[in-house]
């Protein structure tokens, strides 16, 4: 498959805190890849890595097979931005900011995508933007990027300051275009519900790595939270667990319950506990949401 | 780009126009209300024999002034929420963009300047000689040209990430700035106004470094 982004043993510090060392990752054609990552996991930094805003201490990265940071600019056509925020010209009012934007997309501007989310927000044309509310603001950057109507899409934490009105209608739009006209969307969030709707793909990064990268499928089927009340108490979760590259984050409760991820089946995580001498009681296995999946992969801290 | 730029200032602009073209006025009162006081040829003899720039010495740091205020207008809402973002992700070259958005600055400040000249000239022809008008004209002429200076000076500093390389750039901003006030002699300017006009065509690169730098995420 054809890949639209394409990111090459990224390596960034900032001063001398390494945020990621030979990081790569690609990005298909036609599928709408989340990135996920905890704070300070280097999130924003690869978007602005990817729009050409920050300068990897080595690496590359490309897109539609040219290096961002010698893209021609006409490239830049095809690339839809959304700075965190939904940061816009905050001095122009709807109309303006539409007039200013077409001119530069001549041939593929969409006006009536813009004007029809527009009439959605039941404000006055002439209303400025900067008196407009967060999630205001945030319809009108959408609506820019639907005229814009560019082949890729790079969202920097579209959900924060939205209400979840505003951020379901904002995903709602965002997968119905990008599905419907086989667009590839590159987006972070804080908000892991919103990308459980969105996403095709996700990469989950961690400080300094990419813990995986894999279609939501894989994630939402095969990871699972698996309990077992042990018995005995123990003051630290015994050691082969901890070993075992297979069991991701496990843990005691305040109870004595032992609680572990994993991708394995239940009857392979049963056969590994006895395999190791770990005495426990029946095994529990849950099915996770992406947020818990999500907790499971990083650990709660 | 020219439409984003006329949007952000039009009403500081007209505001620019109205203030320094009230300078322009104020002085010219004054010009007028010396002749009526104590006639053409006493104003004549003053303007001959004294060695300081008379009737225009207000309007000094109007201009400077004037080019500051138009920076701030211009460029602080693109570093506001780093909006330069959108700028600069827009289909077109990033120099061609900065030369656009400086192009319309330098443009208006030129217009602006180039009416409160035409204002000084209409009010003082009819009564002085064109030697003692474009004696003044003259002396008043490092102070516009400082208006253009502090405007691009100005944009290198706002575009600037680092708070501690805009000190810097700012303290650099004072010392060029510097130059253009060093006398206010009549006619002291005149073998360096070339030099004068060289340098300010050369510090439209400076707000370049700027942006370069935004570009590489320096902060």
């Amino acid at each position: 498959m054809e890949n639209v982004i394409e990111c090459i043993n990224l390596t960034h510090y900032y001063g001398k805190r390494k945020i990621y060392e030979n990081l790569s990752f690609n990005v298909p054609k036609g599928r709408i890849l989340g990135l996920l990552g905890k704070n300070g996991t280097g999130k924003t930094t690869t978007i602005n890595l990817l729009s050409g805003y920050l300068q990897p201490r080595s690496g590359e990265c490309r897109i539609f097979g040219q290096n961002v940071q010698t893209m021609d600019p006409a490239l830049r056509r095809q690339v839809g931005l959304l700075v965190e925020n939904h940061v816009q010209y905050q001095f122009m009012n709807i109309e303006q900011i539409e007039h200013f934007y077409a001119q530069f997309y001549p041939g593929q501007w969409r006006k009536e995508a813009y004007y029809e989310l527009m009439k959605k927000l039941k404000v006055a044309p002439g209303q400025r933007i900067s008196r407009m509310s967060n999630g205001q603001r945030s319809q009108v950057a959408l609506g820019l990027l639907l005229a814009q109507n560019p082949e890729l899409l790079i969202l920097d934490d579209f959900s924060v300051g939205l209400d979840p009105g505003y951020r379901r209608l904002f995903v709602e739009y965002l997968r119905d275009w990008a599905h419907s006209e086989g667009k590839t969307v590159f987006l972070t969030s804080h908000i892991i519900q919103d990308l459980e709707r969105l996403v095709d793909d996700c990469i989950i990064m961690d400080y300094g790595s990419i813990l995986m990268q894999c279609p939501l499928g894989h994630i939402n089927e095969g990871f699972h939270r698996f309990r077992s009340q042990l018995p005995e108490r123990l003051s630290d979760v015994p050691a082969p667990l901890l070993g075992d590259k297979q069991f991701y984050h496990p843990a005691l409760s305040l109870t004595g319950e032992l609680e572990l991820y994993s991708f394995l089946e239940k009857d392979e995580v049963e056969r590994r506990l006895q395999a190791m001498n770990i005495p426990h009681g029946p095994l529990m296995m849950d099915n996770l949401d992406l947020e818990d999946a999500f907790i499971g992969l990083t650990g709660k801290y | 780009m020219f439409y984003k730029e006329w949007i952000k200032t039009r009403w500081a602009l007209l505001l620019i126009l109205i203030v320094t073209c009230g300078y322009v006025g104020y002085e010219l009162l004054n010009y007028l209300r010396a002749i009526g006081a104590m006639g053409g040829a006493h104003i004549w003899i003053a303007m001959i024999t004294k060695d300081e720039p008379m009737f225009v010495r207000h309007l000094q740091y109007i201009p400077m002034m004037a080019g500051i205020a138009l920076a701030c207008v211009q460029f602080f809402p693109e570093m506001y929420h780093k909006c330069l973002k959108l700028t600069l992700h827009l289909p077109c070259s990033h120099l061609r963009m900065m030369f656009e958005m400086l192009g319309f600055g330098l443009v208006a400040l030129l217009v602006c300047f180039g009416l409160n000249y035409l204002i000084l000239w209409l009010g003082m022809r009819p009564s002085l000689a064109p030697e003692l008008y474009g004696k003044m004209l003259l002396v008043a002429l490092p102070w516009y040209l400082a208006g253009f200076a502090a405007y691009l000076l100005s944009a290198w500093i706002i575009l600037e990430g680092s708070w501690s390389r805009r000190i810097f750039n700012l303290v650099v901003m004072f010392l060029c700035l510097k130059v253009f006030y060093l006398s206010s002699f009549p006619g002291a300017y005149v073998p360096f106004l070339l030099c004068l006009v060289v340098f300010v065509l050369a510090c439209i690169l400076l707000p370049w470094i700027s942006i370069d730098r935004f570009k590489k995420g320096i902060e």
